[in-house]
């Protein structure tokens, strides 16, 4: 009786979320809003009615009526995803707490101590000002970033590269003689770079960029062209950090896509230890594309999923 | 030959009222200055007294230019490089353009805790004391 009781308030309260089965060890689930796609005000006001009060008092000091929308989309997607895997019952997207880790990286609060132990879920978020995306694991840490493919940025790339990335990256990208292919790679690294330091959760300054390099595998010394040599196993990107010798390069994967044709999104996952055989076990991805509340589409194997690298 | 006058006669009214808008925000960000260094400051860097307001005027125009927002558009001392559309790129390009043009040296840790126009301009203060 309870419970049907909780089913009348929850279709009253929150308009209802399609349930998602909680992702397995491995495996990834990313979703992304495209806000120009969200227009109707009603909807942009039930976003509104789930976020926190420290959440919308965010999202007005943000300046602009895009930005403001951005910020705004960026908290509801990440609540109504959680509220998704329904981990309990109990859970709906307002209902969701967040805290953050002693390095400022937003985790989330499980409340409901009756239910012993808080469930190994983890997520990380990125947007611009054309795609929102929010990532989920169960049991791996993970970090997320993307950016507009056709990004430039004010300085001169290999100015900005010698200044904030490793030497091995430096001069990975100083070897690449077309400019707009240059500038593609450094997009392509930064984002793979930002995944990594947020998956690490430890901040900008917990991992400095120049103190680790992100690579194909198959480069270390050799004359390996990405842009020719397509063997996939070539093109897996490996972290190798000069701070932290204990950090293992396999202790973490990368994933990088090309998103609706218009975006580079890259994925950092702890690599779950647990597994025996301690192989790298590839990672299994899925993506829908969101509005939430309105529609879910899988987009898994269609156009607006391009891996880059990472998945088999 | 008629129209090459034309041309130039609205070129310079342009820089003459783009001037005017110039003096005029520094007016105001003198004014809050006047005001703000009696009120307690709770900024991660603490210092003495407050950044100079050149400095918090060319930092407003290095954010500006990064950030590619309108002249006329309203960047204090408070102002948060997040709320004005920045992400992480943009904020160390800004800290970027920020060593170039005070010459100095930022290390990656307080690079990241710099987040408002105040913040920075201190930072730059506090570095070529």
């Amino acid at each position: 009786m309870k419970l049907h009781c909780f089913d009348r308030k929850f279709f009253h309260s929150s308009p209802s979320l399609t349930p998602i089965q909680l992702p397995s060890p491995m495996e990834t689930h990313l979703w992304y809003v495209i806000p120009r796609e969200v227009k109707s005000e009603s909807l942009l006001n039930k976003y509104l009615d789930i976020l926190s009060p420290c959440e919308k008092e965010n999202v007005f000091q943000m300046r602009g009526e895009e930005p403001r929308k951005n910020a705004l989309l960026a908290r509801a997607l990440v609540r109504t995803t959680i509220a998704r895997y329904q981990i309990n019952s109990q859970v709906s997207p307002r209902s969701l707490r967040f805290k953050k880790n002693i390095h400022g990286k937003p985790e989330l609060e499980w409340q409901f101590s009756d239910h012993g132990l808080s469930p190994p879920l983890h997520f990380n978020i990125s947007h611009t000002s054309s795609l929102v995306a929010c990532g989920v694991t169960m049991n791996s840490q993970i970090g997320i970033d993307v950016e507009e493919k056709h990004r430039t940025i004010k300085h001169n790339i290999l100015t900005f590269a010698r200044r904030y990335f490793s030497k091995d990256e430096v001069q990975y990208l100083a070897a690449i003689l077309d400019p707009e292919v240059q500038r593609q790679e450094f997009v392509k690294l930064w984002t793979l770079k930002e995944a990594y330091v947020k998956a690490l959760g430890r901040g900008f300054s917990g991992a400095p960029f120049k103190t680790f390099t992100i690579r194909y595998k198959g480069v270390a010394g050799g004359s390996f062209n990405p842009l020719e040599d397509l063997n996939p196993e070539a093109l897996q990107m490996v972290v190798d950090s000069f701070d932290d010798p204990i950090e293992l390069t396999s202790n973490w994967q990368f994933v990088l896509l090309e998103l609706v044709g218009s975006h580079y999104a890259a994925i950092c996952m702890e690599n779950n230890v647990d597994i025996e055989g301690k192989r790298t076990v590839p990672v299994k991805l899925t993506v829908w594309k969101t509005i939430p509340f309105l529609e879910d589409e899988c987009v898994s194997g269609t156009d607006a999923v391009k891996t880059v690298s990472g998945l088999k | 030959m008629a129209s090459a006058t034309a041309s130039s006669v609205s070129f310079t009214s342009l820089s003459s009222s783009l001037k005017k808008n110039q003096v005029s925000h520094l007016k105001k960000v003198s004014v809050s200055f006047g005001g703000k260094s009696f009120k307690p400051v709770p900024l991660r860097f603490r210092v003495a007294c407050a950044a100079k307001p050149e400095t918090v005027e060319k930092v407003c125009e290095i954010v500006r230019k990064q950030l590619a927002l309108p002249a006329d558009s309203a960047i204090t001392g408070e102002s948060k490089f997040v709320s004005l559309g920045a992400d992480s790129l943009d904020t160390v390009e800004i800290v970027m353009g920020l060593e170039e043009e005070f010459e100095i040296s930022v290390e990656e840790e307080s690079a990241q805790s710099i987040t408002t126009v105040q913040e920075a301009a201190d930072m730059i203060e506090k570095l070529k004391e």
